[in-house]
């Protein structure tokens, strides 16, 4: 390669250059580098392409050139000309003149390499041109073709920010005094900064005498001051019917006086009635005074009579103090703070602030937030209207803006009555759970009155469902933490349920005491406090119901729900829950949506979902019409059958029925509802609305709080178990070591041993316990009482010193009371002395007689008399025994299988099914109640239970007489007790009878038949 | 002389500029140092054809060169 050339040394330089660029290859020993290398160098060198043709390249662009054009792409086809152009006329760097074949090469190389120029993005990047810059006019440029138009007011004197920081003596127009007052109130900051006409953000100052002149000439007359100069205005009929009016007064009314009048123009009027409507509180022809709202009397327009005027003006006046009025609200709850958070996200710093320590009140705050979003909104409107009349295109008239206005002013007045009697005329010193309950009853009853007038009202209902989703926000978000986190967080006392503080949770009174339902009757304004009874139990569901209580009617469906998953969760929250699930819970618990969230979701879907159908109005209507002719033949078709020829019926007729299809598909298809957003829908049906967009919701939650809870409560806390532990020691189910406790007891009795002690008993009991059942022999105990020395006549009495006692855990005992474990007790000393009757029944042996009657034989010192009547009291001593035997376990049977244990099967069986923890409490009473009932304790059918306690006795002293031997006893003593026993006995068949025959107590019936038996035998 | 010399170097850099707004027009794909050797190559008498064709061949190349070397990555 010796014989290269300088010139082929530097193409081949180029060529590596290149190859390195774009091959990427930076090693030129690499093998890939130099096979690029050869491959470029012999392409270069050898190769078939023509010369560069420059009338082709030429032809490329301007094709290139109309592509684009064709594809509108005007601004990449300008771009395109005058790049190429420019380059064309442009040197190179190493070639001479322009339009060389260099540069036709270059450009060719360009459109060789060009892939897609059309869907490139391009937008030419402005390239610095140092040389120009400096004598380019930008000023000039950028103001070519105004042919020097200096605006509407010529003589506009300069004004300049230096001006008027060099004179600073010089006073600022205030805006106080134009009437156009800066308002500083947090709402209204963006409508002023939209306002900007009137307060620009550079201060003006004025710079000349003249300069107030000048404002006073072009910007505003300053009506506001006394003898305000008269604006000039047109001569014509129209604009002076004032003064033909005045003139007209003059000539009919000698004792007309003309008054000082305050001219106006129309304009000054409506942007008054504008700024009055923003909630700007002072102006001139508008005036406050405490709170109201007035028109200033002697403001008058030259085109209208001041009556004319005033009556538009009053109306106007009487939304103002609407506006002025819940803007005050506003400012009070937001404290004058910052632009109102919204509830939830932060706790009202600036309403902290203000009132100290005191808790925010949510519900409140809440409400204020909603009405803040509307009067954004209806700012919005007016200043648009506002930046119309400024821009003077168009006529504006007091009438087309009241017109305009007319929709929002409608809903002003709905905002205010709600308002006013939601939380104006609530009395001050009104606890706040009244406060936020009787708003939200006052929006709740609104929409449901509004939603009546069906599409009459349908704007307010949209604003005042939507008030109301935000108003009710605060509670549900109180809702849902209580039943979620089972935490009952309501700082300012708010909601309907509140806790009470001192009770812990792990006390057996947490399940009623806790809570306090206030309920706020709205007839008497008055708030009643129906404690413990009422926290969610079925007493407090009644209550409410009964007095037609209005503690937030929206939540009374599913009140009882809310109470019960809330204090379900509180307590679940409070168990040490052995199961791996808590944590799972806790983690999932970031992903789950607020109920409030599910709630709005909920609504939106539902309201997406109507939305959705009627997809193209157009559409939808012609296929109505076309329904409709449809109806309308068959239905002529069919009045013709009845010979009426009417074509109006038949198309009412065809309307009618398509107007029920229509409300069926309403009814089957859920109703119509408000989008929040838009505010554009109604909200027909709205207790359809809660009841499946909020309801489902709080039912899901407490099916599975409350299930959680029962499963928590039967699995961890073996609650089935210590039901079942009731009734094995307190109902004897557990037969045999309860037989081994009370034969010890009753042995002992049989034996004149005394057996009150308390170490026997309880020594008895853990024997017999402890036994068979180790677990319970702790909990298990015995106690003694004193009883009334007046009932320990009868023996059978005596056992009614002894009171059984269960430990039963926390938080088994919210179930298993110590109320109730005064029942299973009654039971239980029932069945111990019937148990006795029937164990000093069965004890007694015929042998005792025997040996009496060897006795005497044994001794044959009397005669043979008393022989006969010792047989005969023998055999009557064993027949009464059998009849007394007869009556104690037809006795023992009814209560051990009739009552015990077929209730206490459909008790087990209902404990299964319970689904909440008041239900399984109240199953549990039922169950005590009925067994109570049915062991015929009950204190109205006392008689019955005596008559049983007098046979029983019977029974006793009867047994005790078998024991002493034949001496002991007389004919008397028998006579006396088979009369009694005769007494007694019959006086229960007949009772029983009776009750059998009534048919109220069918259980009843196996008692007396057999009683019944037993008579008959007599 | 200076100063004609450093008025020529404006004009070429200007023209450059140009040259690269055409570039970024036709989607080339080639940046200023890129453009600057095909400038200089062009002028050099290399057919612009050929070069594009050694270009687009290039890249081909070194694209097939960089995959095999991600797969192995």
């Amino acid at each position: 390669m010796a014989h290269w050339t300088t010139f082929d040394k530097e193409t081949e330089r180029e060529t590596k250059r290149l190859v390195r660029c774009i091959g990427g290859v930076q090693d030129e020993e690499d093998q890939n580098f130099q096979l690029a290398h050869k491959f470029a160098w012999s392409n270069f060198r050898f190769h078939r392409y023509l010369d560069v043709d420059s009338h082709k390249v030429q032809r490329s662009i301007s094709g290139i050139h109309e592509k684009l054009m064709v594809h509108s792409d005007v601004r990449k086809a300008e771009s395109w000309t005058g790049l190429t152009e420019e380059f064309l006329n442009s040197p190179l760097p190493n070639t001479e003149g322009t339009k060389s074949d260099a540069h036709y090469g270059v450009l060719s190389l360009l459109l060789f390499l060009s892939t897609s120029p059309l869907h490139t993005d391009f937008t030419e990047r402005p390239r610095l041109k140092e040389a120009e810059e400096d004598s380019f006019d930008w000023a000039q440029y950028l103001r070519e073709g105004e042919d020097g138009d200096v605006g509407p007011y010529p003589e506009t004197p300069d004004w300049s920010e230096e001006e008027s920081e060099e004179d600073d003596g010089q006073q600022p127009i205030s805006r106080e005094d134009s009437g156009i007052q800066l308002d500083r109130t947090p709402l209204e900051d963006q409508d002023n900064n939209n306002n900007n006409n009137k307060a620009s953000p550079v201060t003006w100052t004025v710079g000349e005498p003249g300069a107030r002149l000048w404002l006073e000439r072009h910007v505003v007359t300053p009506y506001w001051v006394a003898h305000a100069p008269r604006f000039p205005h047109s001569l014509h009929l129209h604009s002076n019917l004032l003064n033909v009016w005045d003139q007209h007064l003059y000539n009919t009314d000698p004792l007309y006086l003309p008054e000082e009048k305050a001219f106006v123009t129309e304009t000054q009027v409506i942007r008054e009635t504008l700024w009055l409507l923003s909630g700007v509180k002072k102006h001139f022809i508008f005036q406050h005074h405490d709170g109201k709202v007035s028109v200033r009397s002697n403001v008058v327009v030259t085109h209208l009579t001041p009556n004319c005027l005033r009556s538009v003006l009053d109306h106007v006046a009487v939304f103002g103090q609407a506006v002025f009025r819940l803007q005050r609200f506003i400012d009070e709850v937001t404290g004058h703070g910052s632009e109102p958070s919204p509830p939830g996200s932060s706790h009202g710093s600036s309403h902290g602030a203000k009132r100290g320590s005191e808790p925010p009140f949510r519900t409140y705050q809440a409400f204020v937030w909603a009405l803040n979003k509307y009067f954004t909104g209806f700012k919005e409107e007016l200043t648009t209207i506002e930046r119309e009349l400024i821009r003077n295109d168009e006529t504006v008239t007091l009438l087309a803006v009241l017109e305009r206005l007319n929709p929002h002013l409608a809903q002003i007045k709905v905002l205010h009555k709600v308002f006013s009697t939601g939380v104006a005329e609530v009395p001050p010193e009104t606890p706040n759970v009244v406060r936020a309950s009787h708003l939200l009853n006052t929006l709740y009853k609104a929409i449901i009155e509004y939603d009546g007038a069906g599409e009459a009202s349908e704007q307010a209902v949209a604003l005042l469902f939507s008030l109301w989703t935000e108003t009710v926000r605060p509670y549900l978000e109180i809702v849902d933490e209580w039943i979620v986190h089972g935490h009952l967080f309501d700082p300012a006392r708010e909601f309907i349920i509140q806790r009470n503080k001192d009770v812990p949770v792990n006390h057996r009174d947490f399940w009623y005491a806790t809570y306090t339902l206030y309920s706020v009757s709205e007839t008497v304004e008055s708030e009643e406090k129906l404690s413990d009874a009422a926290s969610g139990s079925s007493a407090g569901e009644q209550g409410s119901s009964a007095r037609q209580l209005t503690m937030v009617s929206f939540l009374k469906p599913v009140l009882k729900q809310i109470i019960m998953a809330g204090k379900s969760m509180q307590l679940l929250k409070n168990l040490d829950c052995k199961e791996t699930e808590r944590s799972e819970r806790s983690s999932r618990d970031a992903e789950r949506k607020s109920l409030y969230t599910r709630f709005l979701e909920s609504v939106q879907s539902r309201l997406c979902s109507r939305a959705e159908s009627p997809e193209d109005p157009a559409a939808e209507q012609q296929a109505t019409r076309r329904s409709l002719i449809k109806m309308q033949s068959i239905i002529s078709q069919h009045l013709e059958i009845e010979d009426v020829h009417d074509p109006l019926l038949a198309i009412n007729f065809a309307r009618l029925y398509l107007e029920q299809n229509d409300f069926h598909e309403r009814f089957s298809g859920g109703e119509l509802n408000v989008d929040r957003s838009s505010q554009s829908v109604t909200c027909q049906t709205f207790e359809l609305t809660l009841r499946s967009c909020l309801y489902p919701h709080i039912e899901r939650r407490y099916v599975e709080c409350c299930g959680n809870l029962m499963k928590t409560l039967k699995k961890d806390y073996r609650l089935l178990g210590y039901l079942q532990a009731m009734r094995n020691y307190f109902l004897l189910e557990a037969g045999d070591t309860m037989y081994d406790f009370y034969t010890a007891i009753f042995d002992k009795v049989q034996e004149k041993e005394s057996w009150q002690q308390l170490s026997f008993l309880n020594g008895q009991l853990q024997e017999a316990v402890g036994q068979r059942h180790p677990e319970d022999s702790s909990r298990l105990s015995i106690f003694l009482e004193t009883i009334d020395p007046s009932r320990k006549k009868h023996p059978v009495n005596n056992l009614e010193v002894l009171t059984l006692g269960y430990k039963v855990p926390w938080p088994v005992d919210i179930v298993i009371s110590s109320e109730c474990q005064k029942i299973y007790n009654q039971v239980f000393l029932l069945l111990l002395q019937i148990k006795w009757a029937k164990y000093s029944l069965d004890t007694l042996r015929f042998s005792d007689f025997t040996d009496v009657a060897k006795k005497p034989s044994g001794a044959p010192v009397e005669d043979a008399k008393p022989k006969e009547p010792i047989k005969q009291q023998t055999h009557r001593m064993c027949l009464l025994r059998v009849k007394l035997m007869h009556f104690v376990n037809s006795l023992h049977n009814y209560i051990m299988t009739r009552i015990l244990h077929s209730t206490g099967l459909e008790f087990q069986h209902q404990v299964q099914e319970a689904k909440d923890l008041d239900q399984l409490i109240k199953i549990h009473y039922r169950y005590l109640a009925t067994i109570h009932d049915r062991c015929l304790l009950r204190e109205k059918v006392s008689f019955v239970k005596e008559a049983i306690m007098k046979v029983l006795n019977l029974v006793l002293i009867f047994s005790d007489r078998w024991r002493a031997g034949f001496g002991a006893w007389k004919i008397e003593s028998i006579d006396k007790m088979e009369s009694d026993f005769k007494n007694c006995h019959m006086f229960l068949v007949t009772i029983l009878n009776k009750a059998v025959c009534r048919g109220s107590f069918p259980h009843l019936e196996s008692l007396a038949l057999s009683l019944m038996a037993g008579l008959e035998q007599c | 002389m200076a100063s004609a010399a450093n008025a020529n170097l404006n004009a070429v850099r200007e023209t450059m500029d140009v040259l690269l707004e055409i570039s970024r027009l036709l989607n080339t794909g080639l940046d200023m140092e890129s453009l600057s050797i095909c400038v200089r190559l062009c002028e050099q008498g290399i057919n612009p054809e050929a070069l594009s064709a050694v270009i687009k061949e290039l890249r081909k190349a070194s694209e097939t060169l960089k995959a095999p070397e991600n797969c192995t990555n």
